[in-house]
């Protein structure tokens, strides 16, 4: 993508607007961004800006996340290597709350991009909006995963174990909240019974051993957090198939961070672990009678980073990709992460912008438009 | 042994590659006559595993369905033997050779087959290396005439 800057960076011209007179526009770079970068993907995330930043030719600041600042210091270490010039391509490491204030005040940053919670991004968005900063900034998730009774369960399930419990259910992609739609009791029974025997299959442990289905928490605090919930979901009344709090892990390691995999059946649409973001390995399984209450329900919580719909039915996907307010919207997918040519989009509470990162959004966000309108004597 | 990850089918195939270029380079070393023929399989085996690994760098991800698409690939039967008998004619090993040859084979097609949930490019990239064996095949087989 970033190779491709010369030609996505070109404006558009019109020849006579007026007797004598062209006009056309051009992008110019802006000069210095800001990116902070969240702890879950801290190679990936801050690489979905720094190039498009650079390419499109600014400079970037980047402050990585406390909890994983290694992965951005080697990058940095890498950049100098192949002869970046000087304060091009920056690090700066610190508190986040700190560091980001100084950002937004700093007047020779132009914009800032953000990737973490929803109340941060919140913050980020209406304090870099007073000083006139540009800003993508994108907070938490909770993506529903919609699947027909029309679905194919064979192939659907290995697409959510990924979705639910790829990287620990640590990501802003991870499917939270499964509605399996229609009244046939017999197909919700093989579509729990399914998904908890997948479930219960994956191998927990060592993330780098590759035959390793899932890893850790990324901290005891983390972890902490996820067992609060769940606690939360069966206080609540559902009813937990799946207990992840039982711990199989491969290997002789430490229980202090890990979980398997957990699922909830019998869930309300109003019950805390249906709504709030868990970033860990829980998934909660609820029932809509027709894809429009499915539709209902997601449009019921308050994020709108990314919804999937599981179906055989070309007219139902193309139902659900028109009305679903989600900005990245999955059809047989349980991961919707755009490629770099398209953006990474985002609503409701998952976004806090305009332009997105990614794609030619980014193109226009790290750039000025100038119109130049001309006349020769 | 068994395989889930994809992670682990590409290393078994990276692995199988290596040990069959060690493999064709001994014949090629061993059997000078017919060294031109198992030095190109050597290469070859070294491009399948440029091309498997490229593969896997570029279209496996995390956010694809890398963790649990291979259910139980079993893969004991297709582990070659690719031990070289000190007195083997030409004859004997160009049968070993073969048997090498069916056992990969398999072991790509299958992966192609268990491969479908993922980008169209992975179980590709299996059933090319699956089919070019063929060739490689016959030309073993005119090894026994």
């Amino acid at each position: 993508m970033a190779t491709g800057i010369p030609t996505l960076m070109m404006g558009y011209n019109l020849e006579d607007i007026a007797s004598g007179i062209d006009e056309y526009l051009i992008r110019q770079p802006l000069g210095v961004f800001s990116c902070i970068a969240p702890f879950n993907f801290p190679f990936m995330v801050p690489l979905w800006f720094i190039p498009y930043a650079l390419a499109t030719g600014n400079c970037i600041v980047v402050k990585p996340s406390s909890r994983c600042p290694i992965t951005q210091t080697k990058l940095i270490e890498l950049t100098e290597e192949a002869g970046f010039p000087p304060g091009v391509w920056s690090i700066v490491h610190g508190s986040g709350s700190m560091i980001s204030s100084e950002f937004i005040r700093h007047p020779d940053i132009k914009g800032i991009t953000f990737v973490g919670s929803t109340p941060v991004a919140k913050q980020i968005y209406r304090d870099a909006g007073q000083y006139g900063k540009r800003v993508i900034a994108q907070g938490g998730a909770k993506n529903f995963m919609v699947i027909m009774p029309d679905a194919d369960l064979k192939r659907t399930i290995p697409s959510l174990m990924t979705s639910f419990y790829g990287n620990t259910g640590q990501r802003c992609l991870s499917g939270a909240n499964a509605v399996v739609v229609g009244e046939d009791d017999k197909f919700y029974r093989e579509f729990v019974d399914t998904f908890c025997d997948a479930a219960s299959k994956i191998k927990v442990g060592y993330g780098l051993d590759e035959t390793i289905q899932m890893g850790p928490l990324q901290s005891k605090k983390a972890k902490e957090r996820v067992l609060g919930y769940i606690e939360k979901g069966i206080e609540e009344g559902a009813k937990i198939v799946l207990d992840g709090r039982k711990l199989r892990i491969e290997g002789n390691l430490p229980d202090d961070c890990f979980l398997n995999p957990t699922v909830f059946e019998n869930i309300r649409p109003d019950m805390v672990i249906a709504n709030e973001e868990i970033f860990g390995p829980v998934a909660s399984i609820m029932r809509a009678k027709d894809i429009s209450q499915a539709i209902d329900i997601i449009h019921g919580n308050r994020y709108g980073n990314s919804a999937a719909i599981f179906t055989s039915s070309g007219k139902t996907a193309r139902d659900f990709q028109y009305r679903v307010m989600a900005g990245n919207i999955g059809i047989n997918i349980g991961i919707v992460a755009p490629m770099a040519f398209f953006p990474f989009s985002g609503m409701k509470d998952s976004f806090f912008g305009i332009l997105h990162g990614q794609g030619q959004e980014a193109i226009r966000f790290f750039t000025e438009s100038k119109v130049v309108i001309q006349r020769w004597w | 042994m068994k395989l889930t990850t994809a992670s682990q089918v590409v290393s078994f195939a990276i692995e199988t590659e290596y040990k069959i270029e060690a493999f064709y380079k001994k014949l090629a070393e061993k059997y000078k006559d017919q060294s031109e023929v198992f030095t190109s399989f050597a290469k070859e085996s070294m491009k399948n595993k440029t091309v498997i690994q490229r593969t896997y760098q570029g279209v496996v991800s995390d956010a694809l369905e890398t963790g649990y698409s291979f259910e139980e690939f079993v893969v004991d039967d297709f582990i070659p033997d690719i031990s070289v008998p000190e007195k083997a004619s030409l004859f004997d090993v160009a049968k070993r050779a073969l048997q090498v040859e069916e056992k990969i084979q398999k072991f790509y097609q299958i992966a192609a087959q268990m491969s479908g949930g993922l980008l169209a490019d992975v179980p590709q990239t299996f059933e090319r290396i699956a089919s070019r064996i063929d060739k490689r095949k016959e030309s073993l087989k005119s090894l026994f005439k």
